[in-house]
């Protein structure tokens, strides 16, 4: 499903983001990304995201070499990956409904088709009841949460989170994670990037970790050990 | 169609039954953000009013120079018709040459009119107009020539001048002349002024590209958070560039409405001065204002400069705006 060989990513300057990655996401499967801050997290997102492009070696998604993506394909590439950010990147004057509905705006949907689309991805992380809300008036968790029913709107087999549970409580962190849960039981590759450890442990789920742009644990053992 | 995933559904073209539906899917995508755009330009209303103007008194100063070069054509035309070439013929022909030159003339579909001046005839008004009655009596022949005058169908100077040529040639003819230097002054000089207003015209419609194109950046940089999450989800330069182009054609109609009703405006209030001036001079002048035709051209101008003004600024911004 997604996978990376030998990737490395280095800025002018000379400093090194990623040194030699290489790991596979399966189909349908959950996994998370950790690591101190400045460890590389980011940069494999936006490497998968075609936000920035490696240095060496290759991003492979379902088989297809992003180096042969050429930059008028990259929306329709991003359009197959729901992507959910530390600041939810929500449209602030803009209500709820039509956030949820941008990606579906872009693609072409309209009227009724596009209203039951967005209801039912509301619906999938409890927020029916603010469609007709400003992210303004909403808590940090239902931001969130709105920043999560735009990224599955439209159904993408990759899910990709960068620090979703950076700014909330461990309460409703825990909230978070479970609706990542239950998209990955529905079928959805989830790759999470969090620092949050305690949590990811207790979430005992495949865990890679990173340090300095090198990839030092892959945490299949490490599940397999927990269970 | 999906690019990674062959077989996945994605967009509404893939789900939409017909090409029809499909279609009208469009048209109602491009209405609904051309109003968008028209409610965004709310948004930041004194921008837009600067843009606006700037952009309608561009227009209003070229338009209203060819509105005043279109009056003088006119003014100019109706002196036009005076004109008439003298053939002094030549001593030695009979009054039979004379009538078949004049039938000849008169056959010919250059020439208007013809009128003959008997050497009598010129002879008698020169007496009387001249003042040299007593004198003219002493000689022994009448030394004027038989004159015919001859008017031109064509009033434009240099059709004039082709018949004057061809007219020179005649057998019976010495002499052909015709006063026209003054005409081809005022034509050159129309033409002149002609130039000067296409000039002008084309540097205030330069600047009026320039404003718009800044106006439209601005706007660029003021959703550039938005932009960059539309490009996070998947959309397309040209989907987020489109609003912005909509947005320059709004301020093209409106840039272009507010020069017309200036010059209407400045029209009807000339028009009561003109009438003093005309009924002063008797003159049967009519102040020439927009034609539709006209008042179409100056939209389709004020439009389409909008609508270059913003492509260029969205082509080179929304491009440059890539979320990090």
């Amino acid at each position: 499903m997604l996978r990376f060989e030998q990737v490395s990513k280095s800025y002018p300057g000379g400093f090194v983001a990623l040194d030699r990655v290489s790991f596979e996401l399966q189909k349908g499967e959950m996994a998370f990304l950790t690591g101190h801050s400045g460890a590389g997290k980011s940069t494999m997102l936006k490497l998968i995201s075609l936000i920035e492009r490696p240095s060496a070696g290759r991003v492979v998604i379902n088989g297809i070499d992003l180096s042969g993506i050429r930059s008028g394909q990259i929306p329709y590439v991003r359009r197959d990956i729901g992507m959910i950010f530390q600041d939810h990147r929500l449209l602030m004057n803009h209500t709820v409904f039509d956030n949820v509905a941008l990606p579906l705006v872009i693609e072409g949907f309209t009227g009724r088709d596009m209203a039951r689309r967005v209801h039912a991805a509301l619906d999938q992380v409890g927020l029916l009841d603010k469609a007709r809300c400003l992210p303004a008036t909403l808590s940090g968790g239902e931001a969130q949460r709105v920043g999560i029913a735009r990224a599955v709107v439209n159904k993408p087999p990759l899910l990709l989170a960068d620090e979703p549970t950076g700014n909330l409580d461990p309460d409703l962190s825990k909230d978070i994670m479970r609706v990542f849960e239950a998209f990955n039981q529905a079928g959805v590759s989830v790759l999470v990037a969090s620092h949050d450890l305690g949590l990811i442990a207790r979430m005992r789920y495949r865990t890679m970790t990173l340090k300095s742009g090198k990839m030092i644990n892959d945490g299949l053992l490490h599940s397999e050990d927990a269970e | 169609m999906s690019i990674l995933f062959n077989g996945r559904a994605s967009g509404a073209s893939d789900s939409a039954p017909g090409l029809v539906q499909r279609f009208l899917m469009g048209i109602v995508g491009h209405l609904r953000q051309a109003v968008s755009s028209l409610g965004e330009l709310w948004r930041s209303p004194v921008w837009t009013f600067v843009t606006i103007a700037v952009l309608g008194i561009s227009m209003t100063l070229p338009a209203t120079l060819h509105v005043l070069v279109k009056n003088l054509q006119q003014v100019s035309s109706s002196y036009d018709q005076s004109f008439e070439i003298s053939l002094f013929l030549k001593n030695d022909i009979t009054e039979t040459d004379i009538a078949t030159l004049v039938t000849l003339l008169q056959g010919d579909k250059e020439v208007a009119k013809v009128r003959l001046i008997d050497k009598a005839a010129a002879m008698a008004e020169f007496k009387q107009e001249s003042g040299f009655g007593e004198a003219i009596k002493f000689l022994d022949q009448n030394p004027l020539p038989d004159v015919l005058l001859v008017t031109p169908t064509q009033s434009q100077p240099a059709a004039a001048e082709a018949l004057l040529n061809k007219l020179q040639k005649e057998r019976f003819v010495e002499l052909a002349k015709l006063d026209i230097s003054w005409l081809e002054r005022l034509a050159a000089i129309m033409s002149l002024v002609q130039q000067v207003v296409y000039t002008i015209a084309a540097l205030l419609l330069c600047g009026a590209l320039l404003v718009i194109g800044n106006t439209i950046r601005l706007l660029i940089m003021d959703k550039k958070a938005e932009i960059e999450v539309m490009k996070l989800v998947g959309a397309t330069d040209s989907f987020i560039q489109r609003p912005f182009l909509y947005t320059g054609i709004w301020l093209g109609v409106f840039g272009g409405f507010l020069a017309f009703l200036v010059i209407e405006l400045m029209l009807y209030w000339l028009r009561g001065a003109i009438a003093n001036v005309t009924q002063l001079y008797q003159s049967g002048f009519v102040l020439n204002v927009l034609t539709l035709k006209e008042f179409g051209l100056l939209m389709a101008i004020a439009v389409s400069l909008g609508l270059v003004g913003s492509y260029l600024a969205v082509r080179s911004h929304i491009k440059a705006i890539e979320p990090s």
